[in-house]
């Protein structure tokens, strides 16, 4: 099995949703985006469109950041190809920060809160989970996802706009969309082979 | 997270050429200091060897002990570092931290002999040897490996430059002249001796020239628009003032002119000590430069076409 999901920017509507929704779930701290929204103007006036990118880790296939990491704390699971970080191994070199091509992991460099007068009992019971000083990204709510439900961002997706599935599977949604509608990966030149593909806007 | 880092991270994140800052801000510049000294130690443990340069494997073995510490004080969690030598099939990062290893241990079984001889084993003892083998093989990894650590670095399309790892071994191999002659300088030893490496170091500084100068053609020439921002950042940008300073002035005019004197007259000691230094710094200011003008590759990418 190997875990995808397919993004239709042709529903995409830039409602923050998904961003939103992905920093309740895993509670990241302040400069920490495991999925965020990408805005991008094309064309010239008259004639011109705004598009949205929702970006987030690709779990790539061959993951340049797991090559990378001189601990093994950036790993893939060989169940279902979700590629995560033990934070109990990560060193904080941020070899993997310099490896992805898709500049989708971060720093958790302090302890962080969002307001000048301390953390919010919020914070204190989620973002303080984290260790400091360690690399941290996406990981495709393989919680929630071993546990039966869609991730974050897919289930709080109000234009239905992230499909979530398995790529292996030939007659699953995310491959049939992928085939039907022209899915596209980001970057393909760097030969990561991710597992987000996009579906023309 | 301190207000104005975090305001500098969504200001970077919503440009779409956005600058690397881990490797060369905060506790990032001692990745690059680390990077430069590591460097210096495998070119100057080469060249001692060749020399026989008692002073100069001594420089090279601290020099490479403070570069540990400084590759030390650059990670977020330096007390799991044992940890780093065990993705050693793929991480460039884990086989220097071997190659380390392997010269600091190889290095001290070789060096003990030379500095209390007959106290522990001899210098033609098989313990001698073995740290002789071993302190080759951590010198041409140590030399070996930083470059290929930037071009596995598939982010940054500017280092991720097949010529990054020649960059890298000539800048050691610079920095190692600069090593020796700085140790022959504190040695005393004769000024008869540096003639050749003075025309070493003329040949290798023109080796540098020369890769850097093909790197940056092939980053403007062939590269996409992360390297040549990249390029722009270094030239006309917000580490030109590192580049032009500190690499060209200090790194090269310098010790360039100090060289031409020494090819037509004997140097002064403080002279070899200045053109050393000057060189060695010049290096670090390179490294400097061209890692702070990393510049991550854009996410964004043409979508499809116009409806």
């Amino acid at each position: 099995m190997r875990r995808g999901m397919v993004i239709d920017l042709k529903r995409c509507i830039g409602c923050y949703a998904c961003q939103l929704s992905c920093k309740a779930e895993h509670g990241t701290p302040p400069g920490v985006f495991f999925a965020r929204v990408l805005k991008h103007e094309e064309g010239q006036y008259p004639t011109m469109r705004q598009l949205f990118l929702p970006v987030l880790c690709n779990h790539c296939e061959n993951a340049p950041c797991v090559d990378a990491c001189p601990t093994g704390a950036s790993f893939k699971w060989a169940e279902d190809g979700i590629v995560d970080i033990d934070p109990d191994k990560c060193v904080g070199c941020r070899a993997c920060m310099m490896a992805c091509p898709y500049s989708n992991r971060y720093y958790n460099d302090s302890p962080q809160h969002y307001f000048e007068q301390g953390p919010t009992a919020y914070e204190e019971a989620r973002t303080a989970r984290h260790q400091t000083d360690v690399v941290m990204k996406c990981n495709f709510c393989r919680d929630r996802v071993r546990s039966g439900k869609q991730p974050a961002c897919v289930a709080n997706c109000p234009t239905v706009a992230r499909i979530f599935g398995d790529l292996d599977d030939p007659t699953s949604e995310v491959s049939r969309l992928i085939k039907d509608r022209g899915g596209f990966p980001l970057h393909p030149e760097a030969g990561t082979k991710p597992s987000v593909y996009y579906l023309p806007p | 997270m301190e207000r104005a880092k975090y305001d500098q991270l969504i200001k970077d994140m919503r440009s779409e050429l956005r600058p690397q800052r881990e490797w060369s801000e905060g506790r990032g510049i001692f990745m690059v200091a680390g990077h430069f000294v590591v460097g210096v130690a495998g070119g100057t443990w080469l060249f001692s060897l060749w020399y026989a340069d008692r002073l100069g494997l001594a420089l090279a073995f601290l020099l490479a002990g403070l570069g540990g510490i400084l590759h030390l004080a650059n990670l977020g969690r330096p007390a799991r570092f044992w940890k780093m030598v065990l993705h050693f099939r793929t991480s460039w990062i884990s086989r220097g931290f071997f190659g380390l290893s392997v010269f600091l241990v190889g290095a001290l079984l070789y060096l003990v002999p030379l500095y209390l001889p007959g106290f522990l084993w001899g210098g033609d003892s098989p313990i001698a040897a073995i740290g002789y083998v071993m302190a080759i093989v951590g010198t041409l990894t140590l030399i070996g490996y930083m470059g290929f650590v930037y071009t596995a670095s598939k982010g940054i399309p500017f280092w991720n430059s097949p010529l990054h790892p020649a960059l890298y071994v000539t800048y050691a191999l610079r920095g190692g002249i600069a090593g020796l002659l700085l140790a022959l300088a504190l040695g005393g030893s004769g000024v008869d001796s540096l003639n050749n490496l003075l025309l070493l170091w003329i040949g290798i500084t023109a080796l540098v020239i020369l890769f850097f100068g093909l790197e940056v053609h092939g980053a403007l020439t062939s590269g996409n628009a992360a390297a040549k921002r990249s390029v722009h950042e270094l030239f006309a940008g917000r580490v030109a003032v590192y580049f032009y300073g500190g690499t060209l002035a200090l790194g090269l005019v310098i010790p360039a002119w100090l060289a031409w004197a020494g090819l037509n007259g004997p140097l002064t000691l403080g002279a070899m000590v200045v053109l050393a230094l000057a060189s060695a710094m010049g290096d670090f200011f390179m490294k400097y430069s061209t890692i702070r003008a990393g510049v991550f590759l854009p996410v964004w990418t043409p979508l499809a076409p116009q409806r």
